[in-house]
């Protein structure tokens, strides 16, 4: 059914006044007695006493940065340190009321929330329970190092946990959060909600409404927080993610026992300064950040601009907000104002600052003001407060001596001769999951009783008729056909799982893929989103992280660009990352347009091939459509689907039977034989496996030569053994594929193939690309396409003439040389 | 007439080298005047630079005079005159690069016409000119590669290696020419240049020379001179395979990863041999010369032929030098930079034809030495079981030739059945 909000043109076309509410300013009042009695004197000393651990913590770093030794213990610390002097109380403010339930996502400035989250986390659970997490954490790998020697309580020993846990994790430990695979900017333990923390500016935020949605659509407790910086606010996808945050939808048209908008709250830890821009007065127009909310709904965002250098304001604001967003009520932004006295990093002289301006701030420090309100209160004595300072300087010294020792804490081993790929294990999880939740699936309609299935019952599952001829396409099983089963099959199974992306409801989706299930499926988990490529997949990132399976889609291939971090840097990387600790079931549907010009027409394979830790699939038949989506859909690794629109409509004309009814999986990594052939082997990615067929049809029927044309159908992983044996029976090799022959995929496996194959060959391998151009409009595609005429040409020219052949295209090696020359 | 003049190592004539490289005079005497050619210095080098003349051209010259300095990317060295005469001409000005074995001078009798010389090639354009063949018609499609190289892609050098078909006759169809395999499989399978080939076509004779002459005589003189014996046994090799493992996955620092299966026979021949001490000799003329050191030779496949250099005072090396040595050894042979001497002086030989799966064979005597172990693939193998069963296990084969004039078939096969005793239970020989 479709939705049924109207656009009113009476309504729309009305004269009147937009009006905005006040966006409270550092509304907190501080109220020693209240906090007192809300928090006790315990809560209120352990934040001073987090507060002092972190500003150790973060002057250890730097004094060991930027002098070699720290308290005596030398060391020389390769990787960055990007700390936040200065910022104590935003982090330990924020996290005095949090569970573990909620997740903070952060930034490369970020050692302070993940202790900070993860000290009161430590505190507020049961010993038993943190016990459990520290023993069953790296099975107990780093507890064992720490517990040696320990002294008080369990939850003094968890402070010791976090901080050795952190800390090896910024040296590259194997000891480390994640192995040392993180490292400083990237370090998190999930355990205690503490998520990963992001080195592009701003990436944490589409990634945690990623977060934030898996929580509503599978019901699950807590809140979202994305602690990003002031500089980030500049940044495109920051803003596609509060615009998926604060889509209407979820409100007027998702199922309201769902609970409403996803529990986000975009914190902006302001402290004037992105690296060296100055975001109040030079780099940004807003004055006050918290302004942005009124620009996003009518809500504006519950902006507030919070006293970040009080962690009691902190706490406040975080309260009422974390109330807001339990009741669906969210997006929530804050704008919590902070200062670091340390550069941007330390090699960073902060020239774009004055000595006076700091001053201005250290009279003000955040620490020494917190202790001045818990003396002048009586909670506290001057000596206590000394006395926690104290002891902070010992805990970090042993730490930082721990974490230093390459016998306590040796690195993870890599390279040196044998087998030894510690961190190629990590970068793909190669799991088998039926479903990441055993709750019944929500589903509207049974499958047996899905429209889409009712009509498929009534095509042919093969392509080819009994005559042995090929069926009208309007009466077979389509590749379109064959992915919708693959999708409704595992909706139907996890419960987790959900799809989203442009139109994706509705009508099916621009090229009809998902028809048939609008009616199956509730809305939370099939959705549009808003034109927001970078956050579509951002937000699937951060859904499938925290355990569910995400099917976000891009609708052209063209627009990876849009999606270019999330895809590069955020998809394929935080699996290993995580030392293995994230799974990432997600599956990037990527449709490759054809016939609409240079910027929805491009076939971007090898880009995706490049990037380590993306598996990448292009299947074309529809056999493989249902097969190799079954296999994405229930492994636990990001997948890169795509899609040529070429052949939505083709049917099955190779698998015999044609598409099975039920369920199967291809055989991960490996190539199809299309057409067996004893004379050259012709293979392909993606549709241009139609064209290679049409040049076998000639190749024997005109000079006499068997051609095996072989579809790769996977990009990565891809096995090449099926491929190699042809070439050593055939002794000849053309690719073929779509994309710009520039750096294309196919001269990796040209590549691959002479070396492996190299005494079995009778020419070079031949690639036949698109040409180095800007895709033409339709009427000029064949001029940029490969197509049959290339492939014979090419054969004619590079390697083996054809008796009788006259080229008609230029394929020759002078063609090659004056086309690199003129970079075309 | 001479076409080529091999000079052979010095020391003991009856173990000289098997090839020529203490001197760099190497010369070519075609009819009266003689070509002087640029020598070929180490088997990597392809050209040499001339960096001066010494003689000019009307110069009277006797052998052994310099003729000129010429330099690799190595070295520098003297070119000395083949003959005595006249420099009848220079074919190359000074700081021309000229490929080794082309012509740079003649010599001869003053007013002889030294320029027919110029252009010969090197040994192979010195042999006589190629029976007269009808000339091969114009070839208006694929033109034969001209440049001196040929085109072949490797799919059809494969094909032309394994049916012995010679590339250089064939007439590439591929593009630009190339030699691709369905031009090997039309051409007739073992068409060698100097059958008079039945087809039109361009032939081309190539000249037994250098290290491939040296083998041919040697091992014809070593087959018509000696009585050769060889006999066949197996020994169970699971011990070396098991310690071939072992090696490989030891501590770099070691030095044992590179210990290969045949320095492990060289160990056990080392220290079986001073045992049978008629069988580490060498025979000559009436006299049997036994040997109390052992100095083992082990054959060597390179490019340009059959190597056979020798590692010295073998019984007393540890298997880890006797490794470090072959491969040193080896290396040289394959680079060019073995000494003649390192290739002389053998008692006894080691060749091993087992990594491309013989299983025996008939080794050929190294003369005047007057034994060879020939080293076979491993394979399985029966042994029978205490129970009376039989199972298998991998073997390798050990082929020993003796000469048969001065060693009996009994003593050599005691010989051979030591050695197999000793590396089947290599560990052993390895402790004491």
């Amino acid at each position: 059914m479709p939705k049924s909000i109207v656009v009113d043109p009476r309504e729309t076309r009305k004269p009147g006044m937009l009006s905005f509410t006040d966006i409270p300013l550092n509304a907190y009042v501080l109220d020693m007695k209240k906090e007192l009695k809300s928090h006790g004197k315990d809560a209120l000393l352990r934040a001073y006493r987090d507060m002092a651990i972190i500003r150790e913590f973060e002057t250890m770093l730097n004094t060991i940065k930027t002098k070699g030794a720290y308290q005596g213990i030398a060391y020389d610390h390769l990787g960055p340190a990007h700390l936040s002097i200065g910022q104590e109380s935003t982090v330990v403010g924020q996290c005095m009321r949090l569970g573990i339930e909620d997740f903070i996502f952060g930034s490369h400035r970020s050692h302070g929330e993940i202790i900070a989250k993860c000290l009161s986390s430590a505190a507020r659970l049961p010993a038993a329970q943190v016990s459990s997490i520290m023993e069953t954490y790296f099975g107990g790998a780093l507890l064992r190092v720490v517990e040696k020697g320990a002294h008080g309580a369990a939850e003094d020993l968890a402070v010791d946990f976090v901080l050795y846990g952190v800390l090896a994790e910024i040296f590259g430990r194997e000891n480390g959060f994640n192995k040392g695979m993180g490292g400083s900017m990237h370090a998190f333990f999930a355990p205690f909600g503490s998520m990963p923390n992001n080195a592009i500016v701003g990436g944490s935020a589409d990634i945690a409404v990623g977060a934030a949605l898996f929580k509503r659509i599978n019901r699950k407790p807590g809140i979202v927080i994305a602690n990003i910086g002031d500089g980030s606010s500049a940044c495109g996808p920051v803003w596609e993610a509060m615009m998926v945050a604060a889509m209407d939808q979820y409100r007027t048209l998702w199922p309201k026992d769902v609970g409403g908008a996803p529990p986000m709250l975009f914190s902006f830890f302001n402290n004037f300064y992105g690296m060296g821009g100055q975001t109040l007065g030079e780099t940004m127009g807003f004055k006050v950040l918290a302004r942005i909310g009124a620009g996003v709904n009518p809500e504006q965002m519950h902006a507030e601009r919070v006293d970040g250098y009080n962690p009691l304001a902190v706490c406040d604001a975080i309260e009422r907000k974390k109330k807001v967003l339990l009741e669906g009520r969210g997006p929530v932004l804050l704008d919590i104002i902070t200062y670091r006295y340390s550069g941007h990093s330390p090699s960073d002289a902060s020239s774009y600052r004055t000595k006076e301006e700091v001053a201005l701030w250290q009279d003000v420090d955040c620490i020494a003001s917190y202790g001045k309100d818990l003396v002048a209160a009586k909670i506290a004595a001057a000596e206590d407060l000394q006395a926690i300072q104290q002891s902070a300087q010992e805990r970090i010294r042993r730490i930082t001596e721990l974490a230093v020792s390459l016998q306590v804490s040796p690195r993870v081993r890599v390279g040196g001769r044998g087998p030894s790929d510690a961190i190629g294990d990590l970068m793909f999880s190669n799991g088998n999951v039926e479903k990441f939740d055993d709750r019944q699936p929500e589903m509207l309609i049974a499958p047996a009783a899905n429209p889409r299935i009712l009509a498929n019952a009534r095509k042919s599952r093969s392509g080819i008729g009994p005559d042995g001829k090929p069926l009208p396409k309007s009466q077979v099983i389509a590749l379109r056909d064959a992915i919708f089963e693959a999708m409704l099959h595992r909706f139907s199974i996890d419960p987790t799982m959900a799809a989203f992306g442009e139109e994706n409801r509705d009508w099916g989706g621009a090229f009809a893929v998902y028809r048939g299930l609008t009616e199956a499926l509730p809305y939370h988990r099939l959705f549009n989103t808003s034109i927001s490529e970078g956050a579509i997949v951002g937000a699937a990132v951060g859904y499938a992280l925290s355990g569910g399976r995400a099917v976000p889609e891009l609708m052209y291939c063209d627009f990876l660009g849009r999606s270019g971090d999330e895809v590069f840097n955020q998809v394929c990387k935080w699996q290993a990352m995580s030392a293995g600790v994230l799974k990432m079931p997600l599956v990037l549907r990527v449709s490759v347009g054809s016939k609409y010009g240079a910027q929805h027409s491009q076939d971007w394979s090898s880009l995706l091939a490049h990037m380590p830790g993306l598996k990448v699939m292009f299947p074309v038949t529809p056999y493989d459509a249902k097969g190799m989506l079954n296999l994405a859909l229930r492994g636990t690794d990001p997948v890169v689907y795509l899609e040529s629109q070429r052949v939505y409509d083709v049917g099955e004309l190779f698998v015999p039977g044609g598409v099975p009814e039920g369920y199967y999986e291809v055989d991960e990594g490996e190539p199809a034989i299309r057409r067996t052939g004893t004379d050259i082997t012709i293979v392909t990615v993606g549709a241009t496996l139609y064209k290679a067929l049409e040049s076998a049809d000639i190749l024997s029927a005109k000079h006499g030569l068997s051609a095996e044309v072989i579809d790769a159908r996977f990009i990565n992983p891809l096995r090449y053994e099926k491929i190699l044996d042809s070439v050593r029976k055939t002794g000849r090799c053309v690719l073929a594929s779509d994309a710009c022959e520039r750096g294309s995929f196919l001269h990796t496996m040209a590549s691959n193939i002479t070396q492996m194959a190299f005494d079995s060959l009778d020419a070079p391998v031949a690639v036949v690309g698109a040409r180095n151009w800007i895709t033409p409009c339709a009427e000029m595609e064949e001029a940029f396409f490969p197509q049959k005429e290339w492939i014979l040409d090419t054969i004619h020219e590079r390697v083996v003439p054809l008796d009788g052949h006259s080229v008609t295209t230029e394929q020759g090696v002078g063609e090659m040389l004056r086309r690199n020359a003129g970079g075309v | 007439m001479r076409s080529l003049t091999w000079f052979f190592a010095p020391g003991n004539p009856d173990n000289r080298s098997l090839i020529d490289i203490s001197k760099h005079q190497t010369y070519c005497e075609i009819s009266m005047a003689t070509t002087v050619i640029m020598p070929k210095q180490g088997q990597s080098v392809e050209s040499c630079i001339i960096v001066s003349w010494k003689k000019h051209a009307g110069d009277a010259v006797k052998a052994g005079d310099i003729l000129c300095e010429v330099e690799t990317d190595k070295a520098t060295f003297e070119v000395e005159s083949p003959a005595e005469g006249t420099l009848l001409a220079i074919f190359h000005e000074q700081g021309a690069d000229v490929p080794v074995l082309a012509p740079i001078a003649a010599i001869g009798k003053p007013g002889e016409n030294a320029e027919a010389l110029r252009g010969a090639g090197g040994p192979a354009a010195a042999a006589p000119p190629a029976p007269a063949a009808p000339p091969p018609p114009a070839a208006p499609a694929a033109p034969a590669p001209t440049d001196g190289k040929i085109k072949a892609s490797p799919r059809a050098k494969a094909l032309a290696a394994s049916r012995g078909v010679q590339l250089a006759g064939l007439r590439g169809t591929g593009p630009g020419g190339r030699i691709i395999e369905r031009d090997v499989a039309a051409a007739q399978p073992g068409a060698a240049p100097r059958a008079a080939p039945p087809v039109t076509g361009e032939v081309r004779e190539v000249k037994v020379t250098g290290i491939r002459k040296l083998i041919s005589e040697r091992m014809l003189a070593s087959l018509q001179t000696t009585a050769q014996l060889t006999m066949h046994t197996a020994a169970d090799a699971r011990t070396i395979q098991s310690l071939r493992k072992k090696f490989k996955e030891s501590p770099e620092q070691m030095g044992l990863r590179d210990v290969t299966i045949n320095d492990m026979v060289l160990y056990a021949v080392s220290r079986v041999l001073p045992l049978h001490p008629g069988i580490n000799a060498l025979f000559v003329g009436d006299t049997l010369r036994l040997h109390a050191s052992v100095h083992l030779g082990f054959a060597v496949d390179t490019p340009k032929g059959l190597m056979v250099p020798v590692v010295r005072n073998a019984h007393a090396l540890s298997l880890r030098e006797i490794a470090r040595e072959t491969a040193r050894l080896a290396a040289g042979c394959r680079d060019g930079g073995i000494r003649p001497e390192e290739m002389a002086g053998g008692t006894f030989t080691v060749t091993n034809l087992g990594t491309f799966g013989v299983h025996g064979f008939t080794p050929v005597l190294n003369a005047p030495q007057v034994g060879i172990i020939g080293v076979g693939a491993i394979v399985p193998g029966p042994i029978a079981a205490a129970d009376g069963a039989t199972s298998f296990v991998p073997q390798i084969g050990l082929s020993l030739t003796i000469n048969h004039q001065v060693v009996d078939g009994a003593p050599g096969a005691r010989f051979l059945q030591a050695l197999a005793a000793e590396i089947a239970q290599f560990d052993l020989l390895l402790a004491r």
